[in-house]
């Protein structure tokens, strides 16, 4: 019960005031460095667009919100399905229970194809089936190199997180690394602790585990601070994301440790680090390959009766590894944000 | 005054007592145990246990800059756990203010991006988004009178949705563009997210602007009038609004403060690390709810003081780094993290108990 | 003590002419109000002088919390009129009548249990010094002056730190009034302070209510219990069903008639006739209605 007493006209005309204040304010205050001027248009890789009959597709991954892998991975499919002319679904969820129900929403929505995650594969065994009994094709992509086949998908394109992880730890034993901490982002996460167990197989030094809250960056900086100052001997961080490798570059300075940071994935800050050397290389498994190739491949086979692999084979997209030699060509497309 | 009475009444006033009369029922107890019944004072025995703890079996934390770091940790948790702490005792809960530091974080990083400007105007418009939805909270919190909990348990699932759409909206991207190149960023920087170098370590300067913050609030909350409407609006609201207490202005303008310290951590995390990933934030809440609770606010108002979280924000980052300097094994940080914190609150509880004892 | 702020939060004043000596400071004229088609209370009329203690009785349900309500600043009038000396007013929060020097002491006390008596004494009106943004709380001043206003009303607190909640009922009820009389200034209205007490602490309540009026306020004491108002009352109000049925001064009216008035006497005369001719109903103890000589206060509905 406000019954102000101030007429109206007393107290619009200081807020008026103000208004042209800011106005002018702000018409003076734009950045001449950086800034989205600076930034060349950049466009995804497009091309013309097929006549044939519009399609619809599901993607159904076990991406976390805001994870920038799952980015990538989603702009390659959206690129096939633009050129393809398909109507592209994209749902995902960590959980594996609720991906299996997703894939089940795409089965009653009566998509052309389906094109999923295998992070567990036995949650995803009935609901594949049922996408089978209904005739509609599904392929693989990232996850389920080992178990693709057993479940009755067509076919499989990625880099399987524990061969990925495999070929890391090798590359760490060319370079001469010693002791590793690998950076686990989200406790309990698939994907992840496959890859640090790929390295450690493969390593010939110590690999040690360090999780940290990955949704707290400030936190993630302390935690690998704290780790480097309680271990000394670390000469290699092994990030498994691009934005944590790029903390994990500050932590070793707050640390004044002479650790050396590698990582899997790649993004647009990262490769400038690389060029400039402040990190050493990063694994790509060609996220933007990943979803191109599984859309493709279900309108081949809908429009040709094409199988990727024949049927028996994965297609691999990786380990392609960048480091200073190479990252100049791929720099141009890391920008773009699909690499 | 004219008093003619049918007959007298049967009673007048009584008469005045001396001067120096006491009650004489109440026996003085002595310094120390008054000293120890006052909330803070337990969760600093916490804090100190928790720390010899560590001492003790992480050789690394008896380093200074390993203090710093342990610090670092504490100051951007314990920012906005003082707001929040002093909502609680307002009688109010928040949980939208851990997605609301990303919220801020984001606003800032696209508006100086995308309109190319100079960065201060971002940092001024993320001020102005996250004053916003405090007042946003507040409001709906005085006008509806439904619980905050439930409330801001809507706030802060809209901004989870808000902050993953509108930045792939208009970045195309999952995390903001880097705006380290752009007119104004050092500067921020420098007030934001810089380090000072004392005694040959690195100390980080959001651990000063917490402990300032810590001492402003705990001179507003017991020294003047807001302050005291404060602990009256958290202790009973209908009785502060029958004596005049201007009870919606208090309770809005506490989810304002709350806003605030999302905003300032929300700047120390863009001008540390020149990017935001727009899926950050989801957990943090209830941190510092705890960070509060450990502190000895109330759960239900009305009590609790603003230097108490101050110890209970770094009890969490003293558990958490050092878990980590211990060295041991990482897939028990979790379980570890509670049991901590558990013994914490129960010596907490206990000395306030022992101490209040009738 | 307070001051009067003037034309503030929607306050209707003219220039008031200063109230002559015995004149009322609050009245009101027929007031009544209404919750949509509901009528709390209808045709009730009051005058509250300087150093007299007026009693408004009534049943549970008579109306008795939406009347004090009014007068606190709590709720608004919708029938009739109200006067704070001489002048209508229509206040729109319990701060506009507290700056007009009225004091409510609710029945739950409107106190915070967990916060110290001295700060819960000067809840929504704390004594602060200093220039602003540097303007902190005067505690000792307050501190001082809670202690010496509660010895005025003889009472001795050795802690004035200890969070009120841990007082006993009775003197949690001489705080607040203590606090009342000292803000409160001119008008004192007690809502039921003697309904959840013991006949000790009733009794002291009762002193302090006879202390507050030595002092020269005027006294609005609401309760059900004819007994106690009696004690202290110059003049007697009895609600029933949202409007008065009884206004009568000290002279009028005897302890017995007020009794019988509450109990609904009035009714049992009536019923007498109908009851004598009942037999097993013994009747020669109730009233006959002529007894009851209290004048009655002329509403527009009649009376039962």
């Amino acid at each position: 019960m406000d019954r102000s007493s101030h007429p109206r006209s007393r107290r619009i005309a200081p807020v008026v005031a103000v208004a042209a204040a800011a106005a002018l304010t702000l018409a003076g205050c734009s950045s001449s460095s950086g800034g989205k001027k600076s930034e060349e248009g950049g466009a995804n890789a497009s091309a013309g667009k097929a006549t044939t009959p519009r399609m619809t597709v599901a993607l159904v991954t076990h991406q976390s919100p805001g994870d920038t892998f799952w980015d990538i991975v989603r702009k390659g499919a959206e690129a096939a399905a633009a050129k393809d002319n398909i109507k592209l679904i994209y749902s995902h969820d960590p959980n594996a229970g609720n991906q299996s129900n997703l894939v089940q929403n795409a089965i009653d929505q009566k998509v052309d194809g389906i094109a999923i995650t295998l992070a567990k594969p036995d949650a995803l065994k009935t609901v594949v089936g049922k996408a089978k009994s209904a005739n509609i094709p599904v392929v693989g992509l990232n996850s389920g190199l080992s178990d693709w086949k057993k479940l009755g998908l067509m076919e499989f394109f990625g880099q399987d997180e524990s061969v990925s992880g495999e070929a890391f730890g090798k590359k760490l034993n060319d370079l001469g690394a010693k002791h590793t901490v690998c950076v686990i982002q989200e406790q309990g996460n698939v994907g992840l602790t496959q890859r640090c167990d790929g390295v450690k197989k493969t390593f010939s030094g110590k690999t040690d585990v360090l999780y940290v809250n990955g949704t707290d960056m400030p936190s993630v900086k302390s935690t690998i601070t704290a780790k480097l100052k309680q271990d000394s001997s670390i000469d290699y961080v092994t990030a498994l994301g691009a934005p944590y490798a790029l903390t994990a570059v500050q932590s070793i300075s707050d640390a004044g440790s002479k650790a050396k940071v590698a990582t899997f994935d790649l993004n647009k800050d990262l490769t400038t680090a690389i060029s400039k050397g402040t990190i050493q290389f990063a694994v790509d498994q060609q996220p933007y390959l990943q979803g191109y190739l599984a859309i493709d491949s279900l309108w081949l086979y809908k429009n040709n009766g094409n199988y990727m692999g024949g049927g028996e084979q994965p297609v691999l997209t990786g380990p392609a590894f960048v480091d200073k030699s190479n990252v100049e060509a791929v720099s141009k497309f890391a920008a773009n944000g699909t690499r | 005054m004219s008093m003619t009475q049918h007959a007298e009444p049967a009673v007048t006033s009584p008469p005045a007592p001396g001067p120096k009369e006491t009650d004489g029922r109440t026996a003085e107890r002595p310094l120390v145990v008054r000293l120890l019944a006052r909330p803070e004072v337990g969760v600093f025995l916490g804090a100190v246990a928790v720390y010899v703890f560590f001492l003790i079996s992480a050789p690394p934390v008896r380093d200074a800059s390993s203090m710093a770091n342990i610090l670092y940790q504490s100051s951007t948790l314990g920012i906005v756990t003082i707001p929040v702490a002093l909502l609680m005792i307002g009688g109010e809960f928040d949980l939208s203010a851990g997605v609301g530091v990303i919220t801020s974080a984001l606003t800032a990083a696209m508006i100086s991006y995308q309109l190319t400007m100079n960065v201060w105007v971002g940092v001024i418009a993320a001020l102005v988004v996250s004053l916003a939805i405090g007042f946003f909270n507040g409001w709906m919190v005085v006008k509806t009178g439904l619980p905050s909990f439930l409330v801001t348990l809507g706030t802060f699932l809209i901004l989870q949705g808000v902050n993953l759409a509108v930045t792939k909206l208009v970045t195309g991207n999952v995390a903001t563009d880097d705006i380290s190149n752009m007119d104004g960023f050092d500067q921020a920087k420098k007030v934001f997210a810089s380090s000072f170098d004392i005694g040959g370590v690195q100390v980080k300067i959001t651990v000063f602007w917490w402990l300032l913050f810590a001492a402003i609030a705990t001179w507003v909350l017991l020294r003047t009038k807001y302050g005291n409407w404060t602990f009256a609006v958290g202790g009973n609201k209908d009785s502060a609004r029958a004596v005049g207490v201007p009870v919606a202005f208090t309770k809005i303008s506490l989810f304002m403060l709350v806003g605030f310290g999302a905003w300032f951590v929300g700047m120390h995390q863009l001008f540390s690390f020149n990017t935001v990933q727009s899926g950050e934030g989801v957990g943090i809440e209830l941190i510092y709810i705890s960070g509060a609770v450990i502190g000895g606010c109330l759960l239900t108002g009305g009590y609790g003081s603003a230097i108490g979280p101050v110890f209970g924000a770094f009890m969490f980052g003293m558990v958490q780094q050092g878990i980590v300097y211990a060295g041991w094994n990482p897939d028990w940080f979790k379980a570890f993290l509670g049991v901590m914190l558990l013994g914490a609150v129960l010596i907490n509880l206990w000395v306030q108990r022992t101490m209040t004892r009738r | 003590m307070t001051d009067n702020n003037s034309g503030t939060h929607g306050a209707i004043l003219q220039d008031t002419v200063p109230a002559e000596k015995d004149g009322a400071i609050v009245e009101l004229r027929n007031a009544g109000k209404a919750y949509g088609n509901i009528r709390a209370l209808h045709g009730v009329s009051l005058q509250v002088h300087p150093g007299q203690v007026t009693c408004v009785l009534g049943d549970n349900g008579a109306g008795k919390s939406t009347l004090i309500k009014i007068i606190s600043g709590l709720h608004q009038h919708t029938e009739g009129e109200f006067l704070v000396d001489g002048a209508p007013v229509r206040f729109t929060t319990p701060r506009d009548a507290l700056d007009r020097g009225i004091a409510t002491v609710y029945q739950d006390l409107a106190t915070v249990p967990l916060m110290p008596v001295w700060r819960n004494f000067f809840l929504g009106s704390e004594m602060t010094k200093g220039p602003w943004p540097i303007r902190r709380l005067d505690i000792e001043k307050m501190k001082k002056t809670a202690d010496h206003e509660l010895r005025e009303m003889g009472i001795v607190l050795d802690n004035l730190e200890q969070p009120i909640g841990t007082l006993s009922g009775g003197q949690r009820q001489c705080v607040a009034i203590a606090r009342a009389v000292y803000f409160g200034a001119r008008v004192l209205i007690l809502d039921e302070p003697t309904a959840a007490l013991g006949v000790k602490q009733s009794g002291v309540v009762l002193k302090y209510i006879a202390a507050a009026r030595e002092r020269g306020l005027g006294v609005i004491f609401i309760t059900h219990n004819p007994h106690h108002a009696y004690m202290v009352g110059d003049h007697f109000s009895v609600l029933r069903l949202g409007t008065m049925e009884l206004s009568a001064e000290r002279s009028q009216i005897t302890l017995e008639e007020l009794t019988n008035h509450m109990a609904g006497g009035a009714e049992l005369a009536a019923l007498k006739h109908e009851l004598s001719q009942v037999s097993g109903v013994d009747v020669e103890e109730l009233p006959e209605k002529e007894d009851l000589t209290a004048p009655v206060a002329a509403s527009p509905e009649g009376t039962s």
